[in-house]
Protein backbone atom coordinates (compact mmCIF):
# COMPACT_ATOMS: atom_id res chain seq x y z
CA UNK A 1 0.00 0.00 0.00
CA UNK A 2 1.42 3.39 -0.99
CA UNK A 3 1.58 6.02 1.75
CA UNK A 4 -0.01 9.27 0.52
CA UNK A 5 2.27 12.29 0.40
CA UNK A 6 1.26 15.08 2.83
CA UNK A 7 -0.04 18.23 1.15
CA UNK A 8 1.23 21.68 2.10
CA UNK A 9 -0.58 24.96 1.44
CA UNK A 10 1.37 28.18 1.01
CA UNK A 11 -0.49 31.50 1.03
CA UNK A 12 1.23 34.66 -0.20
CA UNK A 13 -0.16 37.38 2.08
CA UNK A 14 0.88 40.16 -0.35
CA UNK A 15 -0.90 38.76 -3.41
CA UNK A 16 -3.41 36.31 -1.92
CA UNK A 17 -2.06 33.56 -4.19
CA UNK A 18 -2.46 30.05 -2.76
CA UNK A 19 -0.31 27.09 -3.75
CA UNK A 20 -1.16 23.53 -2.67
CA UNK A 21 1.50 20.93 -3.44
CA UNK A 22 3.08 17.72 -2.20
CA UNK A 23 5.42 18.17 0.75
CA UNK A 24 9.11 17.82 -0.09
CA UNK A 25 11.25 15.18 1.62
CA UNK A 26 12.75 17.92 3.79
CA UNK A 27 9.29 19.17 4.81
CA UNK A 28 8.16 15.64 5.64
CA UNK A 29 11.27 15.20 7.80
CA UNK A 30 10.46 18.47 9.56
CA UNK A 31 6.86 17.32 10.17
CA UNK A 32 8.18 14.08 11.63
CA UNK A 33 10.58 16.03 13.87
CA UNK A 34 7.71 18.20 15.14
CA UNK A 35 5.61 15.08 15.80
CA UNK A 36 8.50 13.48 17.72
CA UNK A 37 9.08 16.64 19.76
CA UNK A 38 5.34 16.87 20.52
CA UNK A 39 5.33 13.25 21.70
CA UNK A 40 8.32 14.01 23.89
CA UNK A 41 6.47 17.01 25.37
CA UNK A 42 3.40 14.86 25.94
CA UNK A 43 5.48 12.22 27.73
CA UNK A 44 7.07 14.91 29.92
CA UNK A 45 3.64 16.31 30.83
CA UNK A 46 2.32 12.83 31.66
CA UNK A 47 5.38 12.05 33.81
CA UNK A 48 4.89 15.34 35.65
CA UNK A 49 1.21 14.54 36.24
CA UNK A 50 2.09 11.06 37.53
CA UNK A 51 4.75 12.47 39.89
CA UNK A 52 2.23 15.03 41.16
CA UNK A 53 -0.40 12.32 41.79
CA UNK A 54 2.16 10.15 43.61
CA UNK A 55 3.17 13.05 45.85
CA UNK A 56 -0.46 13.89 46.67
CA UNK A 57 -1.10 10.27 47.62
CA UNK A 58 1.98 10.26 49.85
CA UNK A 59 0.83 13.49 51.52
CA UNK A 60 -2.70 12.20 51.83
CA UNK A 61 -4.32 15.31 50.33
CA UNK A 62 -6.29 16.03 47.19
CA UNK A 63 -5.24 18.31 44.31
CA UNK A 64 -7.88 20.85 45.42
CA UNK A 65 -6.45 20.84 48.96
CA UNK A 66 -2.94 21.29 47.58
CA UNK A 67 -4.16 24.22 45.46
CA UNK A 68 -5.79 25.72 48.56
CA UNK A 69 -2.50 25.51 50.42
CA UNK A 70 -0.73 27.41 47.65
CA UNK A 71 -3.41 30.08 47.15
CA UNK B 1 -13.47 59.66 -18.50
CA UNK B 2 -10.31 58.01 -19.77
CA UNK B 3 -7.60 60.29 -21.15
CA UNK B 4 -8.52 61.56 -24.63
CA UNK B 5 -6.60 63.04 -27.53
CA UNK B 6 -8.64 65.98 -28.75
CA UNK B 7 -8.42 67.47 -32.21
CA UNK B 8 -8.80 71.06 -33.37
CA UNK B 9 -12.42 72.00 -33.92
CA UNK B 10 -13.79 68.95 -32.19
CA UNK B 11 -17.23 69.50 -30.65
CA UNK B 12 -17.70 67.88 -27.25
CA UNK B 13 -21.05 66.47 -26.27
CA UNK B 14 -22.78 67.34 -23.01
CA UNK B 15 -22.12 63.79 -21.74
CA UNK B 16 -18.40 64.14 -22.49
CA UNK B 17 -18.26 67.51 -20.69
CA UNK B 18 -20.08 66.05 -17.68
CA UNK B 19 -17.66 63.16 -17.57
CA UNK B 20 -14.65 65.48 -17.88
CA UNK B 21 -16.01 67.64 -15.08
CA UNK B 22 -16.49 64.58 -12.89
CA UNK B 23 -12.91 63.46 -13.52
CA UNK B 24 -11.57 66.97 -12.85
CA UNK B 25 -13.34 66.94 -9.49
CA UNK B 26 -11.46 63.81 -8.50
CA UNK B 27 -14.32 61.43 -9.16
CA UNK B 28 -15.23 59.64 -12.33
CA UNK B 29 -17.24 56.56 -13.06
CA UNK B 30 -15.69 53.34 -11.89
CA UNK B 31 -16.66 49.84 -12.85
CA UNK B 32 -15.95 47.57 -9.90
CA UNK B 33 -13.35 44.86 -10.46
CA UNK B 34 -14.21 41.70 -8.56
CA UNK B 35 -10.91 39.91 -9.23
CA UNK B 36 -7.24 40.82 -9.62
CA UNK B 37 -6.75 43.35 -12.41
CA UNK B 38 -3.98 44.44 -14.76
CA UNK B 39 -4.13 48.16 -15.58
CA UNK B 40 -4.66 49.08 -19.24
CA UNK B 41 -3.92 52.31 -21.11
CA UNK B 42 -7.59 53.34 -21.02
CA UNK B 43 -7.41 53.53 -17.22
CA UNK B 44 -5.35 56.73 -17.41
CA UNK B 45 -7.30 59.52 -15.74
CA UNK B 46 -9.96 57.19 -14.34
CA UNK B 47 -10.81 55.55 -11.05
CA UNK B 48 -10.33 51.80 -10.67
CA UNK B 49 -12.63 50.40 -8.02
CA UNK B 50 -11.79 47.02 -6.45
CA UNK B 51 -14.56 45.08 -4.75
CA UNK B 52 -13.72 41.53 -3.67
CA UNK B 53 -14.05 39.60 -0.43
CA UNK B 54 -10.73 37.89 -1.23
CA UNK B 55 -7.29 39.42 -1.61
CA UNK B 56 -6.62 40.91 -5.05
CA UNK B 57 -3.78 42.60 -6.91
CA UNK B 58 -3.62 45.54 -9.31
CA UNK B 59 -0.68 45.01 -11.62
CA UNK B 60 1.20 47.94 -13.17
CA UNK B 61 3.08 47.38 -16.42
CA UNK B 62 5.30 49.57 -18.57
CA UNK B 63 4.59 51.33 -21.89
CA UNK B 64 0.91 51.95 -21.16
CA UNK B 65 0.96 55.34 -19.47
CA UNK B 66 2.73 58.62 -20.19
CA UNK B 67 4.59 60.82 -17.72
CA UNK B 68 1.99 62.83 -15.78
CA UNK B 69 -0.81 60.29 -16.16
CA UNK B 70 -2.70 59.33 -13.04
CA UNK B 71 -4.98 56.45 -12.03
CA UNK B 72 -7.02 56.61 -8.84
CA UNK B 73 -7.42 53.24 -7.11
CA UNK B 74 -9.86 52.53 -4.35
CA UNK B 75 -10.83 49.38 -2.51
CA UNK B 76 -14.42 48.86 -1.47
CA UNK B 77 -14.14 45.13 -0.73
CA UNK B 78 -13.16 43.30 2.45
CA UNK B 79 -10.20 41.63 0.71
CA UNK B 80 -6.90 43.53 0.69
CA UNK B 81 -6.02 44.96 -2.75
CA UNK B 82 -2.30 45.23 -3.33
CA UNK B 83 -0.73 47.37 -6.04
CA UNK B 84 1.91 45.19 -7.61
CA UNK B 85 4.77 46.19 -9.86
CA UNK B 86 4.50 44.08 -12.99
CA UNK B 87 7.04 45.26 -15.53
CA UNK B 88 6.86 48.83 -14.20
CA UNK B 89 8.39 50.18 -11.01
CA UNK B 90 6.07 51.39 -8.25
CA UNK B 91 7.39 53.30 -5.24
CA UNK B 92 5.55 54.59 -2.21
CA UNK B 93 6.24 56.03 1.23
CA UNK B 94 3.24 54.11 2.55
CA UNK B 95 2.00 50.59 1.96
CA UNK B 96 0.95 49.31 -1.45
CA UNK B 97 -1.73 47.23 0.28
CA UNK B 98 -5.18 48.82 0.39
CA UNK B 99 -7.49 47.61 3.12
CA UNK B 100 -11.23 48.06 2.77
CA UNK B 101 -12.22 51.69 2.07
CA UNK B 102 -8.63 52.76 1.47
CA UNK B 103 -7.52 54.39 -1.76
CA UNK B 104 -4.84 56.44 -3.40
CA UNK B 105 -3.41 57.90 -6.57
CA UNK B 106 -0.94 56.23 -8.88
CA UNK B 107 1.14 58.95 -10.55
CA UNK B 108 3.42 58.09 -13.46
CA UNK B 109 6.82 59.80 -13.57
CA UNK B 110 7.53 58.04 -16.84
CA UNK B 111 6.16 55.18 -18.89
CA UNK B 112 7.90 52.71 -16.63
CA UNK B 113 7.97 54.37 -13.24
CA UNK B 114 5.11 55.30 -10.93
CA UNK B 115 4.63 56.47 -7.37
CA UNK B 116 1.63 55.57 -5.25
CA UNK B 117 0.27 58.28 -2.97
CA UNK B 118 -2.00 56.73 -0.39
CA UNK B 119 -4.89 59.04 0.30
CA UNK B 120 -8.04 59.41 2.31
CA UNK B 121 -9.15 56.33 4.13
CA UNK B 122 -5.62 55.15 4.80
CA UNK B 123 -5.12 53.36 8.09
CA UNK B 124 -4.64 55.84 10.89
CA UNK B 125 -1.04 56.19 11.99
CA UNK B 126 -2.14 56.06 15.60
CA UNK B 127 -3.63 52.57 15.39
CA UNK B 128 -5.72 50.09 13.52
CA UNK B 129 -5.83 46.53 12.31
CA UNK B 130 -5.57 45.40 8.70
CA UNK B 131 -6.71 41.94 7.65
CA UNK B 132 -3.79 40.41 5.72
CA UNK B 133 -5.13 36.92 5.12
CA UNK B 134 -8.10 34.62 5.77
CA UNK B 135 -7.02 31.02 5.25
CA UNK B 136 -8.69 27.63 5.54
CA UNK B 137 -6.64 24.95 7.28
CA UNK B 138 -6.17 22.02 4.90
CA UNK B 139 -3.58 19.35 4.20
CA UNK B 140 -0.66 18.68 6.52
CA UNK B 141 0.54 22.28 6.90
CA UNK B 142 -0.41 25.84 6.02
CA UNK B 143 2.18 28.58 5.56
CA UNK B 144 1.40 32.30 5.51
CA UNK B 145 4.28 33.75 3.50
CA UNK B 146 5.39 37.22 2.34
CA UNK B 147 4.00 38.81 5.49
CA UNK B 148 4.06 42.60 5.19
CA UNK B 149 6.70 44.35 7.31
CA UNK B 150 4.58 47.51 7.59
CA UNK B 151 3.00 46.89 10.99
CA UNK B 152 4.02 46.89 14.64
CA UNK B 153 2.46 43.55 15.63
CA UNK B 154 0.87 40.50 14.08
CA UNK B 155 -2.41 39.22 15.46
CA UNK B 156 -3.43 35.69 14.50
CA UNK B 157 -7.00 34.52 15.14
CA UNK B 158 -7.94 30.82 15.25
CA UNK B 159 -11.37 29.38 14.61
CA UNK B 160 -12.45 25.76 14.95
CA UNK B 161 -9.12 23.98 14.49
CA UNK B 162 -9.95 20.30 13.95
CA UNK B 163 -7.14 17.78 13.48
CA UNK B 164 -7.63 14.44 11.74
CA UNK B 165 -5.69 12.74 14.54
CA UNK B 166 -7.20 13.01 18.00
CA UNK B 167 -4.94 14.66 20.56
CA UNK B 168 -2.90 16.62 18.02
CA UNK B 169 -1.65 20.02 19.12
CA UNK B 170 -1.82 22.92 16.71
CA UNK B 171 1.83 23.92 16.27
CA UNK B 172 3.42 27.01 14.74
CA UNK B 173 6.86 27.61 13.25
CA UNK B 174 8.44 30.94 12.40
CA UNK B 175 10.22 31.45 9.06
CA UNK B 176 10.05 27.66 8.37
CA UNK B 177 12.57 27.12 11.18
CA UNK B 178 12.02 23.72 12.82
CA UNK B 179 15.20 23.70 14.88
CA UNK B 180 15.17 23.27 18.66
CA UNK B 181 14.88 27.02 19.12
CA UNK B 182 11.50 27.42 20.79
CA UNK B 183 10.52 27.69 24.44
CA UNK B 184 7.02 27.64 25.90
CA UNK B 185 6.25 28.91 29.39
CA UNK B 186 2.91 29.40 31.08
CA UNK B 187 1.66 32.95 31.27
CA UNK B 188 2.58 33.29 34.95
CA UNK B 189 6.21 32.59 34.17
CA UNK B 190 8.49 29.90 35.51
CA UNK B 191 10.24 32.05 38.08
CA UNK B 192 13.97 32.54 38.35
CA UNK B 193 15.95 29.71 36.93
CA UNK B 194 17.78 28.49 33.91
CA UNK B 195 15.68 27.25 31.07
CA UNK B 196 16.55 25.90 27.69
CA UNK B 197 15.05 26.20 24.26
CA UNK B 198 13.74 22.65 24.12
CA UNK B 199 10.94 22.69 21.55
CA UNK B 200 10.87 22.69 17.78
CA UNK B 201 7.60 24.69 17.60
CA UNK B 202 5.21 27.02 19.43
CA UNK B 203 2.08 25.51 20.96
CA UNK B 204 -1.09 27.13 19.69
CA UNK B 205 -3.47 24.65 21.36
CA UNK B 206 -3.48 21.66 23.67
CA UNK B 207 -4.37 18.21 22.32
CA UNK B 208 -7.64 18.61 20.44
CA UNK B 209 -10.66 16.42 19.70
CA UNK B 210 -10.82 15.15 16.13
CA UNK B 211 -14.58 15.23 15.47
CA UNK B 212 -15.98 18.06 17.57
CA UNK B 213 -14.68 21.62 17.62
CA UNK B 214 -15.70 24.96 18.98
CA UNK B 215 -12.03 25.92 19.25
CA UNK B 216 -11.27 29.64 19.55
CA UNK B 217 -8.32 31.85 20.42
CA UNK B 218 -5.58 34.18 19.27
CA UNK B 219 -1.84 34.77 19.28
CA UNK B 220 0.03 38.06 19.24
CA UNK B 221 3.56 38.47 17.89
CA UNK B 222 5.25 41.61 19.20
CA UNK B 223 7.64 43.84 17.27
CA UNK B 224 7.93 41.14 14.64
CA UNK B 225 9.98 43.19 12.16
CA UNK B 226 12.93 43.98 14.41
CA UNK B 227 16.17 42.16 13.69
CA UNK B 228 17.89 42.39 17.08
CA UNK B 229 15.72 40.53 19.60
CA UNK B 230 14.25 37.07 20.09
CA UNK B 231 10.70 36.78 18.78
CA UNK B 232 7.98 36.38 21.36
CA UNK B 233 4.30 35.47 21.22
CA UNK B 234 1.50 35.34 23.72
CA UNK B 235 -1.09 32.69 22.98
CA UNK B 236 -4.55 32.25 24.46
CA UNK B 237 -6.74 29.47 23.07
CA UNK B 238 -9.46 27.07 24.19
CA UNK B 239 -10.21 23.78 22.47
CA UNK B 240 -12.31 20.67 22.98
CA UNK B 241 -10.54 17.98 24.98
CA UNK B 242 -9.22 15.11 22.87
CA UNK B 243 -10.99 12.45 24.95
CA UNK B 244 -14.12 14.17 26.22
CA UNK B 245 -15.27 16.74 23.67
CA UNK B 246 -17.59 18.45 26.14
CA UNK B 247 -14.60 19.25 28.35
CA UNK B 248 -12.20 22.01 27.46
CA UNK B 249 -8.47 22.51 27.30
CA UNK B 250 -6.88 25.88 27.90
CA UNK B 251 -3.59 27.01 26.42
CA UNK B 252 -2.33 30.25 27.94
CA UNK B 253 1.32 30.59 27.07
CA UNK B 254 4.15 33.01 26.62
CA UNK B 255 6.50 31.57 24.05
CA UNK B 256 9.82 32.66 22.67
CA UNK B 257 11.89 31.79 19.60
CA UNK B 258 15.63 32.41 19.93
CA UNK B 259 16.28 33.87 16.48
CA UNK B 260 16.46 37.60 15.70
CA UNK B 261 15.37 37.80 12.06
CA UNK B 262 12.12 39.56 11.21
CA UNK B 263 9.10 37.29 10.95
CA UNK B 264 8.21 36.88 7.28
CA UNK B 265 6.29 33.61 7.40
CA UNK B 266 4.26 31.50 9.83
CA UNK B 267 3.64 27.79 9.35
CA UNK B 268 0.85 25.97 11.16
CA UNK B 269 0.42 22.23 11.33
CA UNK B 270 -1.06 19.57 13.60
CA UNK B 271 1.56 17.80 15.71
CA UNK B 272 0.43 14.64 13.94
CA UNK B 273 -1.54 13.98 10.75
CA UNK B 274 -3.60 16.40 8.68
CA UNK B 275 -6.00 19.24 9.28
CA UNK B 276 -9.64 18.32 8.91
CA UNK B 277 -10.81 21.93 9.05
CA UNK B 278 -10.34 25.32 10.65
CA UNK B 279 -9.76 28.95 9.73
CA UNK B 280 -7.02 31.42 10.57
CA UNK B 281 -7.10 35.18 10.11
CA UNK B 282 -3.87 37.21 10.13
CA UNK B 283 -4.01 40.91 10.97
CA UNK B 284 -1.31 43.57 10.88
CA UNK B 285 -1.65 45.90 13.87
CA UNK B 286 -0.44 49.49 14.20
Amino acid sequence: MTKSIPQVKIVNCETGQEIVRDATAQEIAQMDAIAANAQEAQAEAEAKATAKATLLTRLGITAEEAALLLS
Amino acid sequence: MAKQTFTTGQVLTAAQMTSLQQTAMGGGSATAKTASYVLVAADAGTSVLMNSASSTTITVNTALFAAGDTVYIQNLGAGVSTITAGTATVNTSASLALAQYEGGQLYFNSTSDAIFIKGAGAAAASGGMTLLSTTTLTGASVTLSSISQSYKQLYLVFKNYLPATSGSYLTLNINSDTGTRYYAGDVYGQGAGTYTFNRTFFYMTSGAHNTVTQMTGFATFYDYTNTTTWKMATVSTFNNDATTSTSLRQNLMTEVFNQTGAITSLTLQPSSGNFTSGTILLYGVN
